[in-house]
């Protein structure tokens, strides 16, 4: 493993404005050593993929709790597709019913995350996903 | 002579209880502290010196008398029918004539509308209590880029007045919109909301001046916390001006707004934090009414509070809402020189609760005993002992009728079994409580003299101060549970595979059906196009053209503008561009 930080993009797609877990989770991966950006509220994919391009970053978290978490993902997945960024890691987090996590992985989300969750469970997915 | 004996003997008893005290520490404290390893006492006891100067007149008063830390009536209407509700088998949640019905709103109008029927159809008939569409609250139209996905989906979307009427279908006769009240929860764009309800009572022949409801009409706080704002602070701030003076002029029953100290400690304000930018919020709105020349002993009459924040810390929140009342009612006194004291109260629906951050999603039946610990403190500070929220939640799903039947039932039975509600302000007087309540209110006063100091909650919310401070309270409480110094059963302790999920049934009313709200979005585009292609567009055009030349000039009152906008089917969306071209936009605020 290189001595490179992990770069994190963490975003709030959409017009939903509860960000406190984004926040907690970004002032939270960037304690644990990561290099983290954070969008601000009401990006568009295209805004959100855009930007982990330009920051170059190797994970990008999506923060959603209006209920709208398969349509946004699914367009996040597919930018990145048509950007040919599907290396980048995408993990979801916010209020996920249990029966849409099933979805959202077989989109390519590779973790999900709903309330509750630590933020050194997510630092140490991260880690994992991408060390290896 | 007789007076100066008294203090004389006071003072002796004073000092023989610290004199005790301090013995009583050093031989029995601090024993079993070292006896246990510990580098402190776990638990703390109070003693009359703890408030030594203590004024019962200045710090508590009597019950709906300044300075109102009794409460703000000696009883209220639910307490002083009490018994009738229990003897008639009273169901509060549906909401009856007089008030507004359960919070709700999804898809396009015309589905919105078709709920309130059936909710009729089922002997519900409160006023509509609207939640809308995000992309509503954030001024876009259906058929907006930013709109896509989000239509209809956390509430009813709105795109015209056409769109209000259509709601509005099943209020007439018996439910005419002069009978029953409504709900807004909505914000930047409220003053359009505020002119539809206005222009829809003038299409049917009723005076504005008869309608009654609350529009929330907060918008420094979704700065702070709730997100959708689209002006910055300023302007934004203005817009509520307007909204003011209309109001009393032309609608004087209606609530004014509805502020939210309950959002900002979702969002992870510390209750200090809470108390203070709320009140600091407050004197914003209130400050810009006197600008405008409104008199507070009138407007602050109908301003209401949506609740401050909750926690499970039940001394703490029943300390808080003592120290508010208390708070507000000095503030606006000697601050604002306001005499009337019907003008002086919190006016909320309820008083404490733990919040619904306070509910887990693991073991979530847990929530119950949760929610019931928020009841108790309710009771115990001049409210209902209402038992919020019900225990599913977290589960994000819609109460199911189950949990809805147990909060229900909690709440009767702190009413009739316990005698809680019996006493106001029970707490009135204790060393402790006092003590607390004295404390929270000094934290409070400083943090909103440094409010002050930067100038006013305007400029605290420009410099990101606010929401900074928040998001940076919301990551100590993170961490804190993390490293287990705040425990949470079935969260950070209480986790091993001995441990039970207790689950019962659960039937979730099918409110919201998925069809329409998969279709909705497309279906108000349809209505949109329809209402762009048989509208007057010349005259729709020149209407948003004055309301932008008029709101350049800050003295104008931009209500009867947009107004006429409405009444001529501008889309909301269009007036609020008319106003983003003026105004800007706020942006989001970053780390």
């Amino acid at each position: 493993m290189n001595n490179k930080k992990i770069r994190v993009l963490i975003a709030k797609p959409g017009l939903d404005g509860h960000e406190r877990g984004a926040r907690i989770i970004a002032y939270g991966l960037r304690d644990a050593g990561f290099e983290v950006i954070y969008t601000g509220l009401r990006q568009s994919p295209e805004q959100i993929v855009s930007a982990a391009l330009q920051e170059d970053v190797d994970v990008i978290g999506l923060s959603i709790l209006s209920g709208a978490h398969l349509s946004l993902t699914q367009k996040v997945v597919d930018q990145l597709k048509s950007k040919k960024a599907e290396d980048i890691l995408l993990i979801v987090g916010g209020v996920i019913p249990e029966q849409d996590v099933a979805s959202l992985k077989e989109m390519g989300v590779a973790g999900v995350f709903t309330a509750g969750s630590a933020v050194s469970q997510v630092a140490g997915f991260i880690s994992e996903s991408v060390a290896c | 002579m007789k007076d100066d004996q008294n203090k004389c003997d006071c003072r002796e008893k004073r000092e023989q209880i610290a004199r005790e005290e301090k013995s009583w520490r050093e031989n029995l404290v601090n024993k079993r502290v070292s006896r246990y390893n510990l580098e402190k006492s776990p638990t703390c006891f109070y003693t009359p010196n703890a408030i030594k100067d203590f004024d019962f007149l200045e710090k508590v008063g009597f019950p709906g008398q300044y300075p109102f830390t009794a409460g703000n009536a000696p009883f209220d209407f639910a307490k002083a029918n009490e018994k009738l509700a229990a003897q008639a088998n009273y169901r509060p949640d549906w909401g009856g004539s007089r008030g507004v019905g359960k919070y709700g709103g999804f898809g396009a109008a015309a589905d919105y509308r078709d709920y309130l029927k059936r909710m009729h159809s089922m002997g519900r008939f409160g006023g509509p209590n609207m939640a809308f569409d995000l992309v509503t609250q954030c001024g876009y139209d259906s058929d907006s880029p930013m709109a896509e996905g989000e239509v209809g989906r956390v509430g009813v979307a709105v795109d015209s007045f056409r769109d209000f009427c259509v709601i509005y279908e099943p209020y007439t006769g018996d439910l005419e919109i002069d009978k029953v009240p409504s709900n807004f929860t909505i914000n930047a764009p409220c003053a359009i909301i505020i002119a539809m309800y206005a222009e829809l009572a003038r299409s049917r022949g009723v005076d504005p001046a008869a309608l009654r409801g609350t529009p929330q009409n907060d918008i420094l706080k979704e700065f702070i916390a709730r997100g959708t704002y689209i002006y910055p602070a300023g302007p934004s701030l203005r817009l509520f001006r307007d909204t003011l003076q209309f109001m009393r002029k032309h609608m004087p029953l209606l609530n004014v707004n509805s502020i939210g100290g309950y959002h900002i400690r979702e969002a992870g304000a510390t209750r200090t934090q809470d108390l203070a930018f709320s009140l600091a919020n407050a004197a914003a709105y209130i400050q810009e009414g006197i600008k405008a020349g409104l008199d507070p002993n009138d407007f602050l009459t109908k301003f209401t509070f949506n609740a401050f924040g909750g926690s499970m810390e039940i001394y703490k929140e029943i300390a808080f809402h003592r120290a508010s009342r208390r708070m507000y009612a000095r503030m606006l006194k000697e601050d604002f020189g306001v005499t009337n004291p019907k003008a002086m109260t919190i006016r909320q629906p309820i008083t404490a609760h733990i919040g619904c951050s306070s509910t887990t999603l693991q073991r979530t039946l847990n929530n119950w005993p949760r929610a019931v610990v928020g009841g108790v403190a309710a009771g115990m500070t001049g409210s209902l002992p209402g038992v919020f929220p019900p225990w599913d939640e977290p589960l994000g799903l819609g109460h199911s009728q189950e949990a809805v039947q147990m909060q229900l039932d909690a709440t009767r039975i702190l009413m009739h079994e316990t005698g809680l509600t019996d006493v106001c302000d029970p707490w009135a007087g204790s060393y402790f409580m006092e003590s607390l309540t004295d404390e929270l209110e000094a934290e409070a006063l400083a943090e909103m003299d440094k409010i002050r100091g930067m100038g006013g909650a305007v400029a605290a919310i420009e410099s990101g101060y606010m929401p900074k401070a928040v998001a940076k309270s919301a990551y100590e409480k993170q961490k804190r549970i993390e490293s287990q110094e705040d425990l949470v059963v079935g969260v950070n302790c209480y986790t091993s595979d001995l441990e039970l999920e207790v689950t019962i049934n659960r039937e979730v009313e099918a409110t919201y059906d998925p069809a329409l709200m998969a279709t909705c979005e497309e279906r108000q585009k349809a209505s949109l196009r329809e209402l762009k292609r048989t509208r007057d567009g010349r005259t729709a055009a020149s209407l948003l053209s004055s309301l932008r030349t008029h709101a350049k000039d800050e003295n104008r009152n931009l209500m009867p503008d947009i107004c006429d906008c409405v009444k001529n089917d501008c889309t909301l969306q269009e007036i609020c561009d008319a106003l983003r071209e003026v105004f800007g936009e706020a942006q989001p605020v970053k780390l």
